[in-house]
């Protein structure tokens, strides 16, 4: 879905700042999310995912900035936003000593549902998020992470919801339960907007039509994969798969091409060899002319080299590197001035 | 956010009558309020207890409330803070406030629930003699409504405290103890100041501001004397109300402060 042809939005966030405490959770982030679109929030522990998501679901107020959600504003309207959507928390915290069905109930009267449309929506959430009879009888304590997520899911869509916020949707969960959340997100795709964020980025990659990836609290990058890459790598990247370390192999790449960049700060380890992916800014050829150098060097043992299309591991990894570097600097920077301060 | 309020009630007062613990509680509470009672009743005659009979059930049950209370309060906010449930429940059309009011409200229908248990007892004894029981004036209905309405005004401002109690902590064992620690020092200030002579007017406007901002706290038992035979003491009344909507404003507060 490209930027010309966004819908409606259904989110729209303006300069949103949180802290808490000494800590700048969020420094000023402003992004829309249009209608019926899946949009995958990436980042690393800390950068202000959860927060953005608390935020928008009306759980928790913004210092400042603005946000709309579903054209309700949040800080004229906090309590009302949570009669238009629907929320999985983080880790899915659900009474022990319910059954599904006691705890769907529970949650479809809270959500104001009555009589014979409560039942049909408990009966069709059940359906979408595949919780057969068998399994809404059971308590919530004795079920596996896998049900117990799909539970949350469940509650989520409950009041059909216009927008589903989903923080960590399949955080602990086997491939087989992951697929499971994919096709039930497949099934409410265009009827329904998604806001997920995960730290699993093939999943993400997979089913949302477009990312922000954070870092320190602010919007680092935001696209659809094919825009990210476009932004990103306009690069030609290659992987090496060797025996060698990182220090050996980047000085001879860098013997013929002084910016080829190494993408990862820790390689990949498979089977005692190690996985290095650069990039370089002088094409192909280039690229062909490092492999046939670096094979000279038998020390190196080259056992694979292959030109690649930037995966989205690769751009989170490029997006967010950046971010860390400008922050190291301003740590190193504060820590300078803070030394001199005191001195 | 009216329709949150009966929902937390209902799931709430559900959850109470499911739980074995609240039954044992209860059990043992009436168990032990039933064998007091029997043998006050039984050594009336001797005690010089001025009050009518009846009263002894109130005071049994307020004296046994800090044993009590905590059982049906302790849960309720610090078990939803452990699991981390309390978020869940925030994030659906509801307010602090609503979850907290309807809690309380399911503990303290409990709790009268179980001083009409107790007030089984005289009647009872009625029941089965009833010309010992026209002796001791179990047959002044004036009595039964006094005790009745003081055990109501006490029970809402203790279960109130007992919310509040749950709310600061994760733990209910912690909970439990705070809660306990809250209603006996209430019942001890109360107590401490029994039977003390109540000046009728005093020259001091402060001391009357004083005295009417200690409410029930000061002399509190003596009202007892109030209801027991049958006056409705407003003031009391109006005290614990007071009490009430501080401790649940408190701990709407406390919900309010974890959410942010």
């Amino acid at each position: 879905m490209s930027s010309d042809t966004k819908p409606l939005p259904i989110i729209e966030v303006l300069n949103i700042k949180k802290r808490y405490g000494l800590i700048q959770a969020l420094k000023g982030i402003s992004f829309s999310v249009g209608k019926g679109e899946i949009v995958g929030f990436l980042g690393p522990n800390g950068a202000g995912k959860s927060t953005t998501l608390k935020i928008l679901s009306g759980l928790i107020p913004a210092d400042s900035g603005e946000a709309k959600v579903c054209g309700v504003d949040l800080a004229e309207e906090e309590g009302e936003v949570r009669n238009h959507i629907g929320f999985l928390p983080e880790n899915n915290p659900l009474p022990e000593d319910l059954r599904v069905i006691e705890y769907l109930n529970f949650r479809a009267m809270l959500k104001g549902l009555k009589g014979s449309r409560k039942r049909d929506r408990i009966r069709i959430v059940l359906d979408v998020c595949d919780l057969e009879r068998k399994v809404s009888e059971r308590k919530i304590g004795n079920l596996s992470k896998g049900y117990r997520q799909r539970v949350g899911i469940a509650d989520a869509l409950l009041s059909e919801p216009r927008l589903v916020i989903l923080d960590e949707p399949t955080i602990g969960l086997d491939p087989r339960q992951s697929a499971i959340t994919r096709k039930m997100m497949e099934r409410l795709r265009g009827e329904v907007t998604f806001l997920l964020s995960s730290h699993i980025l093939s999943e993400v990659e997979a089913c949302c039509d477009r990312m922000i990836i954070l870092s320190h609290g602010q919007i680092v990058a935001e696209g659809t994969l094919h825009e990210l890459q476009t932004e990103f790598i306009n690069k030609t990247v290659f992987e090496v798969v060797a025996l060698t370390n990182r220090i050996d192999i980047h000085k001879k790449v860098r013997v013929l091409d002084d910016s080829c960049e190494l993408l990862q700060d820790e390689p990949v380890e498979i089977n005692g060899k190690r996985r290095f992916i650069f990039s370089t800014e002088k094409g192909e050829v280039l690229a062909e002319k490092i492999l046939r150098h670096l094979l000279k060097d038998a020390s190196l043992r080259i056992f694979e080299f292959q030109i690649t299309k930037p995966d989205l591991e690769t751009i989170f990894l490029r997006a967010t590197k950046k971010n860390w570097e400008e922050s190291d600097l301003l740590a190193k920077k504060s820590r300078r001035i803070y030394k001199e301060n005191s001195t | 956010m009216m329709n949150g309020y009966w929902v937390i009630l209902r799931t709430e007062l559900f959850s109470l009558f499911i739980s074995p613990a609240t039954y044992v509680s209860t059990f043992y509470f009436l168990a032990l309020l039933g064998v007091g009672f029997r043998f006050f009743i039984e050594s009336f005659a001797g005690t010089n207890w001025i009050l009518p009979p009846l009263s002894s059930l109130s005071v049994g049950l307020i004296f046994g409330s800090p044993a009590l209370i905590p059982f049906l309060t302790m849960r309720t906010i610090a078990e939803e803070r452990r699991l981390g449930t309390l978020e869940t429940l925030m994030s659906a059309p509801i307010n602090a406030g609503s979850i907290i009011t309807g809690k309380w409200c399911a503990s303290y229908i409990f709790f009268l629930l179980i001083c009409c248990g107790a007030y089984a007892y005289p009647l009872l004894l009625w029941a089965v003699f009833p010309e010992q029981a026209l002796t001791l004036g179990f047959n002044n209905f004036e009595h039964w409504i006094g005790g009745f309405i003081f055990l109501m005004s006490f029970g809402a401002s203790f279960t109130a405290i007992g919310i509040f109690a749950s709310s600061v902590t994760r733990n209910q064992m912690v909970a439990g103890m705070l809660s306990f620690s809250l209603i006996t020092l209430y019942l001890a200030i109360m107590a401490f100041s029994y039977g003390d002579p109540s000046e009728v007017s005093t020259n001091s406007s402060f001391e009357e501001l004083i005295q009417s901002i200690g409410g029930s706290l000061n002399n509190g038992l003596d009202k007892l004397q109030f209801f027991a035979v049958g006056i409705i003491h407003i003031p009391t009344i109006l005290h614990q109300l007071i009490v009430v909507f501080l401790f649940l404003f408190l701990a709407t507060l406390q919900v309010e402060r974890i959410r942010h």
